[in-house]
């Protein structure tokens, strides 16, 4: 019985066109979207690139050139110089062909026609030289052979000034959005959490009354009703991962298959939580849609959804609510997965993932258990 | 001695101060077509989901089959076939898809149950639009297929909540001839309506119920015989003399005459051939007659006469 009740809770949840929109559709638009918005942000801002330096030497400055030489050891040097002269510099400046010119003389000096993440780098380059170079300027007046040595060493120094990250994993400030995208489709899984209460419950539906006069135990029929609706929102959640992964080509961090895990365990708890909402209240149809939309938005728009400095502030107010409120975890779950180099933060997140799962779907049956109601 | 499939004592379901079914008493036997007639409001809903367990009432017991009706009594859930008034079939799936799903809830057997589903098409006469899904039918075809749903697993009761509602004629007559179709193969039927032509059309025993009480229950012919009035004859006559009138008036079993715009009224009570001994007083005075009809009772005659209100709105 069983499984004839899974075999068409299946078949009509993936005929339901809503649930192809919200759960597929909407999300995959939105990263879309997304990516489209951030990944130019990244580019810009964060993301580290060789900068174009035009170089005119007023003397010849061992010591520098062989700093530039050994940059370009490099996979990704710091800097590419082009020596050339003060005319044509200032022309690839106006062009912007290069980020600045440097100056070589008794004194590094640096010109600049901009300002940016690039022109800052270099500018903390040029300081850094001038003050590093004064010493061992010193030493190479004493043997000159030092010279490619010292600026070897020297060049290792400098090249600090590119942001080195922190973690193995992806340091793009943004993907922490597709984290709290991915937790939204999982805690949209409620639409369809709300629509097994609705089928189920007698007082709700015509169908759900038609099926309470069958013999069949609403157990059963809850339970292959929501066995039916973990797997599409776990077959929705598992293909929106894969867009945003391979379509889009967000790089995630951390085990893909822990990645997957945390979505599918998000999305079931996103499916329990619905069945609650829909079984736990008296409410009509639309009103009980109307409050699982508000409660699920509120809870999103509080792991940081919206705006991700809100998930911070909790975190320092009230840190208690971002182990609780799902989407936070999904997200953090994620988060911990990049960023992490073991699981001792993970696991706990996926424990809390797989406990409020259970947690609502045994509240929801023990609301919608068999009864007979006051008023249909 | 016949068998009784469904007992229901001193039921009373109470909605705050509204009371709706007020110690509401049925005693349905095996093979009939019991109807539930009242006005809208009247508790005829109520009384079915109270029977079906879906609905707490406050007082009174249940026994179908014999046996107390409760949420959990499966073995009595297996023979009961429901056909609510709402259209309760899955958007999602196909005609044969839904009509397979809900004969799954009672028939566990593969190859019985695709029997089963394969004659409830037949049956509702859906066999063209198997493969539709329920919004590309029209609404006479929608209840056709509500109907196919309660019934496929071939039950030995079947309930029917008002199943005609916003149906066309085509549909509605061939979902009466298919409830008496059932009946006839073994089923005991259980109909409720407020179209009193239809349970009149159907029922071999009525219930009339009004403000959730059981005013009168019987036979059609026997809910007739309860009023005092059992025949209107109207004749058309231009001209009708004072006399003959009060010697219309006199002929027994008449209870009252009323002439108005050349149309004579007469009400009679009881009695046989009325209309002749009437016609024979005006042919006795040469007095030309045009058209003329005799009324029998209806069961609105005798709601009406029992609650002094019409069983149903004159709109509808």
């Amino acid at each position: 019985m069983f499984l004839h009740c899974f075999r068409y809770e299946l078949t009509t949840a993936v005929r339901e066109k809503s649930v192809l929109f919200w759960l597929v559709i909407f999300p995959a638009v939105l990263a879309l979207l997304m990516n489209a918005a951030f990944s130019s942000i990244y580019d810009k801002t964060s993301k580290f690139s060789t900068i174009p330096v035009a170089v005119v030497e007023n003397s010849t400055d061992l010591l520098f050139r062989s700093v530039m030489d050994a940059f370009e050891d490099n996979e990704e040097p710091l800097l590419k110089a082009t020596y050339t002269t003060e005319e044509e510099a200032l022309g690839m400046l106006e062009r912007k062909e290069v980020k600045g010119i440097i100056y070589t003389g008794r004194t590094l000096t640096l010109s600049l026609a901009d300002t940016g993440v690039e022109e800052t780098v270099l500018r903390t380059f040029t300081d850094q030289y001038v003050v590093s170079s004064a010493v061992i300027s010193d030493l190479i007046k004493q043997d000159p052979a030092m010279a490619q040595k010292a600026g070897e060493a020297m060049s290792a120094e400098l090249d600090i000034c590119r942001e080195e990250p922190l973690t193995k994993g992806n340091t793009d400030p943004f993907v922490q959005y597709f984290y709290n995208l991915i937790a939204m489709v999982a805690i949209y899984g409620s639409i369809l959490g709300l629509q097994i209460s609705i089928n189920n419950q007698a007082d709700l539906s015509p169908l759900a009354a038609r099926k309470a006069c069958s013999p069949v135990s609403k157990t059963v029929g809850v339970a292959a009703s929501l066995a039916a609706a973990w797997l599409v929102e776990s077959v929705c959640i598992v293909l929106f991962v894969t867009f945003v992964r391979f379509v889009l080509g967000v790089e995630l961090g951390g085990d893909l298959r822990l990645i997957y895990l945390s979505s599918i365990l998000g999305g079931m708890a996103g499916v329990s939580i619905g069945f609650f909402i829909g079984s736990s209240n008296r409410f009509s149809n639309e009103v009980k849609f109307g409050v699982s939309m508000a409660v699920n938005m509120t809870l999103c728009f509080f792991s940081g959804l919206m705006a991700s400095s809100i998930k911070l502030v909790i975190e320092e107010k009230a840190p208690w609510f971002n182990r609780i409120n799902p989407p936070a975890v999904i997200s953090n779950s994620l988060y911990y997965l990049n960023v992490d180099d073991d699981l001792h933060r993970y696991a706990p997140a996926i424990a809390a993932l797989a406990a409020m799962t259970l947690l609502f779907s045994v509240a929801g049956a023990v609301f919608s258990r068999r009864k007979r109601y006051a008023s249909l | 001695m016949e068998k009784t499939v469904v007992k229901t004592q001193n039921l009373v379901k109470r909605y705050g101060d509204l009371i709706a079914l007020d110690h509401l008493e049925l005693d349905i036997k095996e093979g009939e077509i019991f109807g539930l007639l009242g006005p809208n409001g009247s508790g005829k809903t109520t009384a079915i989901n109270c029977i079906l367990s879906l609905l707490a009432f406050d007082k009174g017991t249940i026994e179908i089959f014999g046996k107390k009706m409760t949420p959990a009594s499966f073995d009595i859930k297996k023979e009961i076939g429901v056909i609510m008034q709402n259209v309760a079939v899955f958007e999602e799936l196909t005609v044969q898809e839904n009509i397979d799903y809900f004969c799954g809830l009672y028939i566990r057997d593969k190859a019985q149950r695709k029997q089963c589903v394969e004659d409830a098409i037949k049956f509702v006469g859906l066999e063209d639009f198997r493969k539709f899904y329920p919004k590309k039918l029209s609404g006479g075809l929608l209840r056709r297929l509500n109907i196919a749903c309660g019934i496929a697993h071939k039950p030995k009761l079947i309930i029917l909540d008002e199943p005609t509602v916003a149906v066309d004629p085509q549909s509605r007559n061939r979902i009466l001839e298919g409830i008496e179709e059932l009946n006839r193969a073994g089923a005991t039927v259980i109909y409720t309506s407020h179209y009193m032509e239809e349970v009149e059309q159907i029922c071999t025993r009525i219930a009339i119920i009004d403000k959730g009480h059981k005013i009168a229950e019987g036979t059609k012919d026997e809910l007739k015989s309860m009023i005092f009035n059992t025949e209107t004859v109207n004749i058309e006559i231009l001209d009708l003399p004072d006399e003959v009138r009060k010697e219309i008036d006199s002929l027994p079993h008449i209870s009252g005459t009323d002439y108005e715009d050349g149309r004579l009224t007469v009400k009679c009570s009881g009695g046989s051939h009325n209309l002749i001994r009437i016609l024979d007083v005006l042919r006795g005075r040469d007095l030309a007659f045009g058209r003329v009809t005799s009324e029998l009772p209806t069961l609105n005659d005798v709601f009406l006469e029992i609650t002094g209100k019409a069983l149903r709105d004159k709109e509808e």
